[in-house]
């Protein structure tokens, strides 16, 4: 079994919100990154692979089993951190692992103390008087505490700190170093994961927009700038969340289509009627994708 | 069962760090009962007390946002509210065992004569009492939350009034209670079966809900 | 080996390794069966994707610098220094037929071009 996790056809609606049709394959040894705004659907997803919301269509597996019918055995090797501390407030450290520990037939209590250790956690301290880079890496020991094959991290480094958002990074690099076990990372702060994750998984909206490598997702766009009057009605089609001001515009767009406006172009001038060379292309990041996607709603 | 032993231990990391409510909570009915001078109201007030603590697992794990460490434990939703169940009921014995024998020493120490009747039907209003709170408010709690739920905390209390209210009422000489004391086998028994079967439909409730709770 | 990534080059992540990799090779910092950093630590060290590393060594090896060991990791090819040598030679022919193209449009003679090549190769040996 290749694959740590399988998500098919995952549907749920609610009220004024749907999910549609989410289908994405994280293999084993990988890290991926679950984008998209707020309220595109990243925690609905989350929520049904946890089975914490039942789904109305689709599948999940983990390592192969069913989220449902294994359930128990899926959350020995599943471990999830929230945005925010799960743990009782007014337990101390050392009587969160007496609680929980109990659960896991593989808790490994020496780890979980070299973990503590690592992170500066002190055990006679209550859960409530932790900072909130202190829970998060309290739920982190726990999670690495009984051998999980798959992390999952809700919105981990929202209200962290630029050096505990770092730390993550690294302990998140280390955890899938031995390629076995794998990481779901779901965030809006996506410089998080320009550089340590190897797949993007894009949801805007309820329905899945992209969903593969990194160098392919960011490599799949382009940022083009240019001045008004080389907006031409055929280039404005093509553009994704264009801005204009005064002095020019901004927009997205897709590379293929960059490509074929310049391949059907003839004498220096792209299909549109644009001089490609007075157009500015670059590179686009992640965030930038986001933002300007999500701008129109429209792909 | 282990799930449910599990479980049951985790709520009762919950309960833990609110042992001196708890303690004070059993403790006051003493004190009223050294005033009333009678072991049927005063447990039938320690009962209630107890039964409005069944409402803290809820709360307790409610104000933490706890619901999500249960979607992420390895344990299936109805061995929860088993172990809940389980947690409730064993506290209610307990209580109940502890002031029996704590309300009888303080009406002894008071002079106060304490006849096996008044014992045995203590005992049984208290069971009565408990059973009756918890079945009702555990499956309030698991629908609507301890704020949602809220008229659910009024069940002991309101239980406990009545009980008051009705108990002067009885007349111990009368036949019917005679008939009834006068086959206590037969009486504890047909408690036991009650209490049972109420638990039975309570945690079938309980778990449904749950089950079917999106959290 | 030193590996540096930079964020603000522009030049992408495999990129970058692959170059920096190429000139440990050229430079005989890495010798002939010597193994790189492993896949998966230098992913971890560098705190980038295992697919971007995974990318660059693929990519090495398609261009023969390096060999890939099932399960062992990757090793430096001995022809690798060779092959890079090659590549520059390329890259200094084409550069200099551009220069020759350009010297031709501006109708500067052969000996010009000569003497500037010469200043400019003093100039670099001092950079």
């Amino acid at each position: 079994m290749d694959n740590v996790l399988e998500v098919r056809n995952l549907s749920k609606s609610f009220p004024g919100f749907q999910l549609k049709d989410v289908s994405f394959t994280l293999p084993k040894g990988y890290i991926m990154g679950l984008i998209g705004p707020n309220g595109s659907g990243k925690t609905t997803t989350i929520k049904l692979i946890l089975n914490m919301l039942r789904r109305d269509g689709g599948a999940v597996k983990i390592l192969g089993m069913d989220n449902i019918a294994d359930e128990k055995a899926v959350k020995e090797e599943l471990a999830v951190v929230f945005d925010s501390n799960y743990f009782c407030g007014d337990w101390t450290v050392a009587q969160t692992e007496t609680a929980v520990s109990g659960f896991y037939k593989k808790w490994n209590a020496e780890r979980f103390h070299q973990l503590l250790k690592r992170f500066g956690i002190d055990p006679a301290k209550k859960v409530k008087d932790l900072s909130r880079g202190m829970q998060m890496k309290l739920m982190l020991a726990c999670a690495f505490s009984y051998g999980a094959k798959l992390l999952i991290l809700d919105e981990p480094t929202s209200g962290l700190d630029p050096v505990s958002r770092d730390e993550l990074l690294t302990v998140l690099s280390e955890y899938i170093e031995d390629g076995e076990r794998s990481v779901l990372f779901s965030t809006h702060i996506t410089g998080d994961l320009e550089r340590a994750a190897d797949y993007i998984t894009y949801i805007n909206c309820g329905s899945l927009f992209f969903t593969g490598g990194k160098d392919e997702f960011v490599d799949s766009f382009r940022i083009v700038k240019g001045g008004l009057n080389d907006l031409t009605g055929e280039l404005r089609k093509r553009l994704i969340g264009l801005r204009t001001h005064p002095t020019g515009f901004e927009a997205l767009m897709r590379t293929e289509e960059l490509e074929n406006l310049r391949r059907t172009g003839r004498g220096g001038r792209m299909a549109g009627g644009t001089a490609a060379d007075d157009l500015t292309v670059e590179p686009a990041t992640i965030d930038e994708i986001v933002v300007f996607t999500s701008k129109t709603g429209t792909f | 069962m282990n799930e449910t032993l599990k479980a049951a231990r985790l709520d009762f990391f919950l309960l833990r760090p609110y042992w001196k409510t708890i303690c004070f909570s059993i403790a006051v009915p003493l004190v009223y009962t050294s005033v009333a001078r009678s072991l049927v109201s005063g447990i039938s007030f320690a009962m209630c007390m107890l039964g409005i603590i069944s409402s803290y697992t809820f709360a307790v794990s409610e104000k933490n946002g706890m619901e999500r460490l249960y979607g992420v434990l390895p344990v299936a939703r109805r061995h929860l509210v088993f172990g809940r169940y389980l947690l409730i009921g064993l506290m209610g014995f307990l209580a109940l065992v502890f002031s029996l024998i704590s309300h009888m020493a303080v009406l002894r120490a008071l002079a106060e004569t304490v006849e096996v009747w008044e014992i045995a039907t203590s005992a049984v209003m208290g069971i009565l009492g408990y059973t009756v709170y918890v079945v009702f408010q555990v499956p309030g709690y698991y629908k609507f939350g301890t704020v949602g739920g809220k008229m659910f905390q009024f069940i002991p209390v309101t239980g406990y009034l009545l009980t008051l209210l009705l108990l002067p009422r009885v007349d111990p000489d009368s036949p019917v209670l005679a008939a009834v004391l006068g086959q206590p086998a037969l009486l504890i028994a047909a408690v036991v079966l009650l209490c049972v079967l109420a638990y039975l439909a309570s945690v079938g409730i309980s778990v449904r809900i749950l089950r079917n709770k999106e959290i | 080996m030193k590996l540096i990534i930079s964020n603000v080059s522009g030049v992408p992540i495999y990129e970058q390794i692959k170059q920096q990799v190429k000139s440990a090779i050229l430079s005989g910092e890495l010798q002939e069966e010597e193994p790189l950093p492993s896949l998966r630590t230098l992913a971890k060290d560098l705190k980038i994707s295992v697919l971007t590393v995974t990318r660059a060594y693929t990519e090495l090896e398609q261009e023969g610098f390096v060999r890939n060991v099932q399960g062992r990791g990757c090793f430096v090819m001995g022809r690798g220094s060779e092959l890079i040598r090659e590549q520059l030679i390329c890259k200094a022919e084409a550069g200099l037929a551009e220069a020759v193209r350009a010297a031709r449009m501006a109708e500067l003679p052969a000996q010009e071009l000569h003497h500037l090549l010469d200043i400019l190769w003093e100039e670099n040996a001092d950079g």
